[in-house]
């Protein structure tokens, strides 16, 4: 088992708009790069079909309002099939690892969707974690976001999950959308310090790159020590980016596959077209195939210098401190519809950038030392009267929360306009709505 | 009078076929003497012994001259030299030959990232002036984007050796800078040998008074004129021709998993809807990865005449013959030996059969109810190692890569399927086959010489694939490497069809065949954008005449 898999899904006849950034064009020239260096002729190098992935797949992991059928979703599934096919591949030991290299990305889009926001409307990782939780019975899987941005979606995802760990390396919320990931972010009631957030300084480059990853998030994934280690590969850290400025190069995020060893490397974003996807696109698939990628340089010289790793090593320590102080803090919610258990509540709200909407949250979490806890999830989108709500009962549920799920749901069923029930414990998906009853997906 | 002839050159034997109106007028079968393919040929072609020679307008031939070559290492060598740029290293993928690598680096848009260093020159004049008969080929990474680099260098060492004998990589104009090498290699090392073979046999055809054109048969199963084909496009004609062959009687439109089972080896293909598949990669010919566009085939070195011994496990089906079946004469137990125990075939003899199977079993077992069980079970090896091959040639289809939505929301239809089963001992599999695969098969009626038949009804393929950069107005067709200037609009329409099609027939006119009903594929366009405005498209369409018959036979 020495194969890597690569499942290549450029979408060529789709875009999210003309002269869109998530375009047509975007994964052309690694195309080109790839196809002409002959890497599908490495014999390590298999080959996959793109899938398409079943609703129910979604809508085990994301609710989508108001309607689960609602979303323009065919180049979505596209992409979440295909990394379920690579995802299986892995697990079903066809290969040692592999790059999903799809658009369009998925890792803003969260537990609940109620359009596209960062170009994603899917979180295709999230979606093929849950398939294989609920297929081949993996518990334990860590996810490491390489994306300059910071991975909002899938942490809203895995927020309460203690099964996942998340970490999400980017630059700070201050300076780039979508302005969270912030160190506090430290996961929910019963998954406290499963979520972990390095918001890093502009101009980080390779050396403080590499630096954070082996100090701090490779010893924290072996700490947890996962079943299966998936990146999200985004690759606008890269020093062409038009949009963010983390000063890397191709042969630095070959050095991050390489330091992370992931399972399975997904593409997310980064929009330097022409000067950073194909030669990093190139990088990551040579060090997944255990190949050299030390001769894979970007045309462009790299104008701006990066930060010292002395002051580098710095803010990196300040960033550690803060991190360690963080205490949580858990408002409990007293409704009376609850269940019994402790619920603690924790509202917030999400903004859609690409139809420039707001969503208001209101999540509640069932404490609980025996599992993941049951979720229920109160979603609005702004200036809109209706709420609707999605109850999630998580893998390995204990029988308390399980019965608290179908509490919830029955309770809801007779009073909301539309409610999803994710029973990931019975791996069974509902959807109700008032007029058309209980739809099983 | 429309006579054609066919002749296809085999390992062991070279078939005639003399075809009249789409009736077999005669066939015939000659020994293959593999030192000497052209006098085969004329061999194969006097055996047809033909009467009126003005009514012959056609011949094809199908040979493993090149093939031959390739695999017994006889072509000479050619000195390659590279410009790899940067990116993977070289060394990541094999490399059957020798190279020598020069500085100098394009994108994949054609930018010049890092020009030549012409200090480096110098050195290869040396090479050169060692050996100026030698043959020469430069092939730079994204060439087909932008020659210029190959394109330099030629005309540098031209200008020096003026009868230099050199070849670029460009003309090749697919991506894959490692099979674009590999590829521009053999075609060139290849060339002295074909050309020679090409015009030996059209002097003796003429002088058997024969005015017809002659065509050598491709590897994606079309024809093209003797002296238009590119030498390295002729291999691995046989397995094409045993997977045209059926079309010539089966009704169009149909389905079919072609399985050819001879003595050695069992080629196996598949036709959908009227066409057989080509390969999503180029052919692999012995240690070379090449560009070389072919049909996806499957050849198993499985057949009626595999030695078949005596084993732990029963029995074991070897990967070679030692001579002819028992049954036939032949010093070691086969399948066929199997067969015609089982009296499926019958040609052999049933006593020496007999006597083929005894020899694998211990004394004790040597009852009637063994020895059938026995041949059961060779026959049913052999079938499960076809059905093998079959089911991952099937998938190679389904799982062709999928780079657009469309593609994926229309996955290839079902196709109803039926087996064409042919060669010398396709009657002794055919229950078997039918069984194991539950679907129907049917034994071709020509199986002595399909492969001939295939030769000689086989029709000219054509591609043309157009990649056109508006913004760097520049165009390039895959198939023969053109590249030229693009004078028309930033964002094409209908223009850009009409463009294709004129490029199309001058290809058409270059290579010596009629566009008759080619297909066009939807083209793809690219809006480039830069900032925030689109600067222009990248564009790619292509026009295909897929492979096929030219008709049907008669009975």
């Amino acid at each position: 088992m020495n194969q890597t898999g690569i499942l290549f899904f450029p979408a060529f006849d789709w875009s999210l708009g003309e002269a869109h950034p998530e375009r047509e064009e975007r994964l052309l020239y690694t195309q080109e790069q790839l196809f002409e260096e002959g890497v599908l002729d490495l014999p390590q190098i298999k080959q996959y079909f793109p899938g398409i992935a079943p609703l129910h797949d979604v809508l085990r992991t994301q609710a989508l309002f108001p309607e689960p059928e609602t979303e323009a979703l065919e180049a979505h599934l596209i992409a979440a099939g295909s990394a379920i096919t690579l995802g299986e591949a892995r697990v079903r030991g066809e290969i040692r690892n592999g790059f999903v290299l799809v658009r369009p990305p998925g890792h803003h889009a969260g537990a609940t969707v109620w359009g596209n926001r960062g170009f994603c409307t899917l979180n295709h990782e999230a979606i093929m974690i849950n398939r294989l939780r609920a297929h081949f019975g993996i518990k334990k899987i860590a996810i490491v976001d390489t994306d300059v941005h910071h991975g909002d979606g899938t942490q809203d995802i895995f927020y309460h999950d203690p099964n996942i760990l998340f970490i999400s390396l980017h630059q700070d919320g201050r300076t780039l959308y979508p302005g969270t990931g912030f160190v506090h972010e430290k996961g929910g009631p019963n998954a406290w310090n499963q979520t972990l957030n390095i918001p890093l300084p502009p101009g980080t480059g390779d050396e403080g790159y590499h630096y954070v990853l082996e100090e701090w998030v490779l010893p924290r994934i072996q700490a947890f020590a996962p079943e299966l280690i998936i990146n999200s590969a985004g690759q606008d850290n890269h020093f062409t980016d038009p949009l963010a400025s983390m000063n890397l190069t191709a042969k630095g995020y070959g050095r991050i596959t390489e330091l992370l060893q992931p399972d399975l490397a997904v593409l997310e974003g980064g929009y330097s077209i022409e000067g950073a996807l194909p030669y990093v696109n190139l990088a990551i698939l040579l060090a997944l195939a255990g190949e050299e990628f030390q001769q894979v340089r970007e045309p462009q010289p790299q104008t701006q210098t990066p930060l010292t790793l002395s002051s580098f090593k710095h803010y990196l320590k300040t960033l550690r401190q803060e991190h360690e102080r963080v205490t949580p803090h858990w408002p409990i919610e007293k409704k009376p519809f609850l269940p019994m258990g402790n619920w603690i509540s924790l509202p917030h709200s999400v903004y859609y950038d690409t139809e420039g909407f707001q969503e208001t949250r209101h999540d509640t979490i069932r404490q609980c030392s025996h599992c993941g806890g049951t979720v229920l999830i109160e979603t609005r989108r702004l200036r809109e009267q209706q709420k609707h709500y999605l109850v999630r009962i998580p893998f390995q549920s204990c029988p308390d929360c399980l019965q608290a799920g179908f509490d919830l749901w029955e309770y809801l069923t007779k009073k909301a306009e539309r409610v999803l029930l994710q029973d990931q414990f019975h791996d069974k998906v509902y959807f109700w709505h008032n007029h058309k009853g209980v739809r099983p997906f | 009078m429309s006579q054609r002839i066919g002749i296809d050159v085999g390992g062991t034997f070279t078939d005639a076929i003399l075809i009249r109106k789409n009736r077999i007028q005669r066939h015939a079968k000659v020994p293959t003497q593999t030192e000497d393919i052209l006098a085969t040929i004329l061999n194969a072609l006097d055996a047809l012994s033909i009467r009126d020679e003005n009514a012959i307008d056609h011949i094809t031939v199908s040979t493993t001259l090149i093939t031959n070559a390739i695999l017994q290492n006889r072509l000479p060598h050619v000195e390659l030299f590279l410009f790899p740029g940067r990116g993977m290293a070289l060394d990541a993928l094999p490399w059957p030959v020798p190279y020598h690598t020069l500085t100098g680096e394009m994108d994949y848009r054609g930018r010049e990232i890092h020009p030549p260093n012409k200090a480096e020159w110098k050195n290869l004049h040396a090479l050169v002036q060692q050996n100026p008969s030698a043959l020469y080929a430069i092939v730079g990474k994204f060439s087909h984007r932008n020659p210029l680099h190959e394109v330099t260098l030629a005309n540098e060492l031209r200008q020096r050796y003026s009868a230099l004998r050199l070849a670029m990589g460009h003309e090749w104009g697919q991506a894959n800078f490692y099979r674009r090498s590999l590829t521009t290699y053999l075609n060139f090392a290849g060339f002295d040998m074909y050309h020679s073979f090409a015009q030996h046999l059209q002097q003796a055809i003429t002088a058997r008074k024969i005015q017809a054109p002659i065509s050598i048969l491709k590897a994606d199963g079309g024809v093209l004129p003797l002296t238009k084909i590119r030498p390295i496009d002729s291999i691995y004609s046989g397995p094409a021709a045993s997977v045209l062959a059926p079309l010539t009687d089966m009704a169009p439109g149909m389905s079919a998993i072609v399985v050819d089972i001879g003595g050695t080896t069992t080629d196996i293909g598949l036709i959908l809807s009227g066409v057989p598949l080509l390969s999503a990669k180029g052919a692999k010919i012995g240690p070379y990865s090449t560009l070389v566009r072919s049909l996806a085939v499957r050849s198993l070195l499985l057949g009626g005449d595999s030695a078949t011994f005596a084993s732990d496990e029963g029995f074991e089906l070897k990967n070679y013959r030692l001579g002819p079946a028992y049954c036939l004469g032949g010093q070691v137990s086969t399948p066929t030996d199997a067969m015609r125990y089982l009296g499926l075939i019958d040609y052999g003899s049933a006593q020496r059969a007999e006597e083929a199977l005894v020899r694998l079993l211990p004394p004790e077992e040597r009852t009637p109810s063994s020895l059938r069980k026995l041949a059961y079970a060779i026959v049913e090896s052999l079938v499960d190692q076809i059905a093998e091959s079959i089911t991952s040639l099937k998938n190679e289809w389904l799982e062709e890569p999928a780079y657009k939505v469309w593609e994926v929301l229309h996955p290839h239809e079902a196709h109803a399927f039926h087996i064409r089963l042919s060669g010398g001992p396709a009657q002794g599999i055919a229950q078997a086959l039918e069984k194991r695969l539950a679907t129907p098969v049917e034994c071709s009626s020509y199986s002595e010489v399909a492969n001939a038949i295939g030769a000689a009804m086989a029709r000219p393929t054509f591609d043309c694939t157009l990649h056109l950069d508006t913004t760097r107005n520049y165009y390039h067709v895959e198939e023969t490497g053109e590249q030229g200037k693009w004078t028309g609009a930033k964002r094409p329409y209908h223009e850009v069809l009409a463009f294709l099609n004129q490029l199309a027939e001058m290809q058409a006119e270059k290579v010596g065949i009629k566009l008759r009903d080619p297909e066009i594929e939807p083209f793809d366009f690219f809006p480039v954008v830069r900032g925030y405005e689109t600067v222009g498209q990248i564009i790619r369409g292509a026009m295909h005449m897929r492979p096929g018959v030219i008709g049907r036979l008669k009975r």
